[in-house]
């Protein structure tokens, strides 16, 4: 295709043929360019814009960040409960599944291990609302399954207890059954709910993740370690952590992403109430542009979610190193 | 031996309770999907009752007896009847099965317009991705830097930062309340990961390859179709696997651009759903929910290897 004689110095080959490129990446570097750019650059011109849908805007500068960093009583109580979300939705997403892939992998059979990781990834293909509308109407509802398991628990009609000459309203006031309550609805217990949905946290991705990184141990560093009497537990914190550390960064990394920016669970199980209790910062932004039609304030609440997932991540990047990292710089 | 079998019962029991509670949530719900709302209020554990009289009357009808049955019509509020073994374990078949019923009766356009959205949207990202991956990945053009680095950087952009200007500017397209308000965002923003995972397989690929069939005079068609294409089958499974897995459970993005809720695909649909006259009919909210996961379920099956594989490749980045 390059063979063809060339015509004047313009049409070269190589000018035909970089022509020809261009013109493949035409389609999705337009699309690109339509669906990601023009709306992140609208993210950032809209925020200086008070506007609603279809209506008028009016240039106000800076007053959206304003607003929402010192004006809006609900900015911080929502950052603190961000804060908690993500910090609780490190700690176990690094912790538990780890556990488990731990376990899986110390299993002597292969079989068995394939068959406990498969396991533990059958509960992704229930779709992600499914599963929190199963945990609101299953688990937190009030004829649900923690509300019916503490209803198993009434000491005042154990016999036993009766007969050993506790008074009724005594045994009453100890009895589980007396702590049912709406788990979602209640302000003292809302937030708590809310991060414990999908307990006990064992994610199928993150057991395969950290299998895999458990996989990529050398067996040289296992043998090693057996050698020098390092088995266990200390093993587990020795050597197994340090070498699955570029895992436990990666599932950090979306961990922190996800926290941050995340408020689909909370649309569905709480509307960001009772109150304010489970409102995040994304949650109040998707608020702002739908419900009250704020759109400038909303781009606003937006950009500053970017700077905080931007600067979190490059921090990340920077000081938190990975195993292949920390072998290099030896 | 003794002691690595005695320790292998242990962590087989330490697995087991964690898988039993990682699925508990899901196995109430299929077996609530199964009960009706004033048998769930009476005792929240518990069998099915109209399947276990269905196997009664089953194994009446199959010894031929004939004994008479009470069934109640729950499609035509429990209206009670007396009736042969056979009619009662048809009655009672039905009366179990009608969450789902009512369930599939909601769910069947959102299924259809899900599929339509899934289909086009995984086919586009791998058609999309594979092509630019190709061109970056085997050729140096003036601004062949410049593109891909263009494309690369567009994954530091959170979905919270495009998430409410994305829908003013589908709202300008006119797309509201069609496939494509879901399409074209889906295509542009998934064929940047499937453009990253690509490129990283088409860079490993020998160039004498591309070189010998340039020489026989192969253009860039012959060439994705001849050699691009039948060398990076299993990492397309991959990439599709990955897309159709994510598109599946986008809620939020359907849920806004259908204000007329007529395209709304399962994951909306459901929210929908569970806010709608269905709120309290628990059964044929959990047969929803189980029905939901059918299809994925099936893919899940038959494409556990690319899964796996694009899961542990770090591949779910995005």
């Amino acid at each position: 295709m390059m063979s063809t004689k060339a015509e004047g110095t313009f049409f070269t080959p190589r000018f035909k043929f970089n022509l020809s490129c261009y013109f493949i990446l035409l389609i999705p570097i337009s699309m690109l360019t339509l669906f990601i750019y023009v709306p992140v650059m609208w993210a950032f011109s809209g925020s200086m814009f008070e506007f609603e849908i279809g209506g008028d805007s009016q240039f106000v500068g800076f007053a959206n960040y304003y607003e929402f960093l010192f004006l809006d009583p609900t900015t911080y109580p929502s950052l603190l409960n961000m804060l908690f979300i993500t910090f609780f939705m490190v700690c176990v997403r690094l912790s538990f599944p780890l556990v488990v892939a731990k376990l899986v992998f110390s299993l002597t059979k292969e079989k068995y291990r394939y068959v406990y990781r498969i396991i533990f990834l059958i509960p992704i293909v229930v779709p992600g609302v499914a599963v929190q509308l199963i945990w609101s109407g299953m688990i937190y509802n009030d004829r649900g399954l923690l509300n019916e398991l503490l209803r198993l628990f009434d000491f005042s009609e154990v016999g036993f207890l009766l007969a050993m000459g506790f008074t009724e309203e005594f045994l009453r006031s100890i009895s589980p059954s007396e702590w049912t309550m709406g788990w979602l609805s209640d302000p003292r217990t809302a937030l708590i709910a809310v991060v414990f949905v999908g307990f006990p946290f064992v994610g199928g991705f993150e057991v395969l993740i950290y299998y895999a990184g458990l996989t990529g141990i050398p067996e040289s560093v296992n043998e090693a370690a057996e050698m020098e009497g390092c088995t266990g537990l200390k093993k587990f914190f020795l050597i197994d952590i340090p070498m699955v550390m570029s895992q436990l960064k990666l599932i950090l990394i979306l961990s922190i992403i996800g926290g941050v920016q995340g408020f689909e669970n909370l649309f569905i199980l709480t509307r960001g109430g009772p109150g304010f209790e489970t409102t995040v910062p994304g949650l109040w932004m998707y608020f702002n542009a739908f419900s009250f039609q704020r759109m400038g304030y909303a781009c606003a609440i937006g950009v500053c979610l970017f700077v905080i997932i931007f600067t979190l991540t490059f921090l990340n990047f920077r000081y938190f190193k990975s195993t292949e990292e920390l072998e290099t710089q030896k | 031996m003794k002691k690595s079998k005695f320790r292998d019962f242990i962590l087989h029991l330490v697995i087991m309770c964690f898988a039993a509670m990682t699925l508990m949530p899901f196995s109430f719900a299929l077996n609530n999907s199964f009960r009706s709302n004033a048998e769930l209020y009476r005792s929240f554990f518990g069998f099915p009752r109209e399947m276990r009289q269905a196997a009664h009357a089953g194994w009446a009808m199959i010894r031929g007896s004939d004994l008479q049955f009470a069934v109640e019509d729950w499609d035509n509020e429990g209206e009670e009847s007396v009736v042969s073994a056979s009619t009662a374990f048809h009655q009672h078949v039905r009366n179990f099965t009608r969450g789902y019923r009512l369930a599939w009766d909601v769910l069947r356009d959102y299924m259809i317009n899900t599929l339509i959205v899934v289909s086009v949207t995984a086919s586009g990202v791998v058609l999309m991705g594979s092509i630019t991956a190709y061109i970056l990945s085997r050729y140096r053009f003036p601004g062949s830097r410049f593109f891909y680095y263009m494309i690369i950087s567009t994954m530091m952009f959170p979905a919270v930062l495009t998430l409410v200007p994305s829908f003013m500017l589908v709202r300008e397209l006119g797309l509201l309340n069609t496939y494509w308000a879901m399409l074209f965002p889906y295509i542009a923003g998934g064929q940047v990961f499937a453009m990253f995972i690509f490129k990283g397989f088409f860079d490993g690929l020998p160039e004498e390859l591309f070189e010998s069939a340039r020489i026989d005079g192969a253009g860039h068609v012959q060439l994705y179709l001849n050699i691009v294409v039948p060398l990076s089958k299993p990492i397309i499974s991959v990439v599709l696997i990955m897309n159709v897995f994510a598109t599946w459970n986008n809620f939020l993005w359907p849920f806004v651009v259908n204000t007329e809720g007529e395209y709304h695909v399962i994951a909306s649909g459901l929210y929908v759903m569970a806010t709608s006259h269905f709120a309290q009919n628990f059964s044929t909210l959990f047969a929803a929910y189980m029905v939901s996961s059918i299809p994925l379920l099936i893919l899940f099956t038959y494409a556990t290897k690319p899964f796996i594989q694009g899961v542990t490749s770090g591949a779910f980045k995005a």
